[in-house]
């Protein structure tokens, strides 16, 4: 749907030089949103209206209250786009189109864990919530820079949770010293050894991930590897946000080996990770 | 007065206002359908279909620029039989005018599609892309020579019962001259304009910000462009001209037809505003009511009288 979100609350998400934004928006999306779905922002200061940037910024969902009407939108400020967006005052409206796209599919029991990389955390919080909500044991694997981040990015957010939380940063300022996926590895081997197996041990084990390409696809070979499904959320510059100009999209590989594009903004932009032709288009 | 006229007349088309919707931008005309109802619209027109299913060019294929919008997606589209199959039985029922955009990359494959679409299909019209900048060897090339682009209008028109419109590329030397050529061939009415090719190049990698390196520029950027050539074209040729470039506000919209555009067609301007093909039918109205004209069609070319 077109709709408005009222803004309740915008403010600095952490550190102010990590340049991050909590955007709170009051209004109908939250009834029938779910996590891994996002909005389509018209991104203007309302002061001046203008055509630079010319695009709604697809923004995930953080968190969604329907009881309450409310999404949460996290950003980071990376562009001309989010730094007007910055800008937004609370009881200003925003143009919003959503909820769009397909989100997250959660399994009826079981292990859900999220593996997360950088600001890529920020959609699988609500999915987390959902997890929860559902009943369902929830484990977060998150790799960031360094203790700064992590800790701007919502970590206590994540901690008030009170979920096992397996974090890595690059410099070792906190978790692990090293990548995301080594933490990942490091848990599947030790549940399932260093052989391929069918996940069907006890309990099951779903991930679902987000975060740099590059991290997804070392993500779901891994689960690949041990034969645990994965869902993967992928980015791409988006220009209808609704699956008519085929801007965004991604390359898909069925079972037979056959290859398909498919709409990131309309058929994703959550895809089941072992169908997903990470190395670009055919 | 209460009451203007928003039906016009396109290439023995009638359509309920002069609103419609252009190739590339509207899917194949359901993808809009929660944000602005079909009814309400002129017409749509289709994504534009190639004989064989193509699968398009590489991404990064938008990149935003000033009040534009640069895109190379190469025609991917389902390709002919399944378009027949998967998407006209829908297309028969939508409320709406409904016009079929095809591309090709000889005069065969023009052909080919043009046979298989006719009136009894419950299309309204084809428009015959001559003007696609982000394939190589065709479309774009029938729309760059005028001799080419008689040719292939002639061909379709000799096989297909629909009136045909031609969409023209404004990457020409002289727009005119390409309008002449496609009412040599027999169209009916003139798109203009497809997009302005350009390109961007991100800095920090050094390398072109598309994967196809140029790509088709849209947005309010190029409407001045679009409406020099409609104006340009009006005065020169006798044919409907469907105005099309930039278009965001119904003021864009009036520009274009008192420019002499029949109808105009809104593309990048959807993404910005969904609605906006509604808020532009409602403010073309209101516009006749202010200037006192009880029929849209009064203010086509209107600006070149005075």
């Amino acid at each position: 749907m077109l709709t408005e979100g009222l803004v309740v609350v915008h403010e600095c998400l952490g550190a102010a030089d990590q340049r991050l934004r909590r955007l709170v928006l009051k209004g109908p999306i939250a009834k029938t949103a779910k996590a891994g779905q996002f909005v389509a922002v018209l991104v203007q200061d309302s002061s001046i209206p203008s055509y630079d940037p010319l695009l709604r910024r697809p923004i995930s969902l953080a968190e969604i209250s329907p009881d309450r009407d409310e999404i949460t939108l996290l950003y980071r400020i990376q562009g001309r786009g989010t730094e007007i967006l910055a800008r937004a005052r609370c009881g200003e409206q925003l143009s919003l189109m959503g909820p769009l796209g397909q989100g997250f599919s959660l399994p009826e029991v079981g292990e859900l864990w999220l593996v997360a990389g950088g600001i890529g955390v920020f959609p699988l919080y609500a999915l987390a919530q959902s997890a929860l909500d559902q009943g369902l044991n929830v484990r977060l694997f998150w790799g960031g820079e360094n203790q700064s981040f992590l800790i701007s990015a919502g970590l206590p957010a994540w901690q008030a949770l009170e979920i096992p939380l397996n974090l890595s940063t690059l410099d070792g300022t906190l978790g692990e010293r090293g990548l995301v996926t080594e933490q990942l590895q490091g848990r599947l081997s030790e549940l399932f050894g260093h052989t391929k197996q069918e996940n069907t041990s006890s309990p099951q084990i779903r991930v679902a991930t987000c975060g740099p390409k590059k991290m997804m696809q070392a993500v779901t070979e891994l689960c690949v590897n041990y034969a645990v499904p994965v869902q993967v959320s992928l980015e791409e510059r988006m220009g209808c946000a609704v699956g008519a100009c085929l801007g965004c999209v991604c390359t898909l590989i069925d079972k037979a080996g056959t290859l398909s594009h498919k709409k990131v903004c309309q058929d994703g932009p959550v895809f089941r990770g072992e169908e997903v032709v990470w190395d670009g288009l055919c | 007065m209460d009451c203007v006229d928003l039906t016009t007349v396109l290439a023995g088309i009638t359509l309920r206002n002069p609103v419609v919707t252009c190739s590339g931008t509207y899917g194949f005309g359901e993808e809009y359908a929660d944000y602005c109802p079909l009814e309400a619209l002129g017409g749509i027109t289709l994504k534009g279909i190639t004989p064989l299913p193509r699968l398009g060019n590489s991404v990064p294929r938008l990149a935003e620029t000033p009040a534009g919008l640069l895109n190379s997606v190469g025609l991917e589209n389902p390709g002919l039989e399944d378009f027949l199959v998967s998407y006209l039985p829908k297309v028969r029922k939508m409320p709406t005018a409904v016009i079929a955009n095809i591309s090709g990359f000889s005069l065969e494959d023009y052909v080919q599609m043009a046979r298989a679409l006719q009136v009894d299909s419950g299309l309204a019209a084809l428009e015959v892309n001559i003007s696609c900048p982000n394939v190589k060897h065709g479309g774009m090339h029938f729309g760059t020579d005028p001799h080419s682009a008689e040719e292939v209008i002639a061909a379709v028109k000799a096989v297909t019962n629909l009136p045909t419109i031609a969409k023209l590329s404004p990457n020409v030397t002289d727009i005119v001259e390409m309008a002449r050529a496609a009412q040599r061939g027999g169209a009916d009415a003139l798109s203009l304009i497809n997009t302005l090719l350009g390109m961007r190049i991100d800095i920090e990698q050094q390398r072109p910000l598309l994967a196809n390196t140029f790509g088709g520029l849209s947005g309010p950027a190029i409407r001045p462009v679009a409406v020099r050539m409609v104006w340009q074209v009006a005065e020169a040729v006798d044919l409907p001209i469907i105005g099309m470039g930039g278009i965001t506000t119904w003021q864009d919209a009036v520009e274009f037809l008192l420019a002499g555009a029949t109808a105009i067609s809104i593309g990048t301007g959807n993404f910005v505003n969904p609605q906006a093909p509604l808020e532009i039918i409602q403010g073309i109205k209101g516009y006749c009511e202010k200037h006192g004209l009880t029929s849209v069609r009064n203010l086509v070319g209107l600006a070149h009288k005075g």
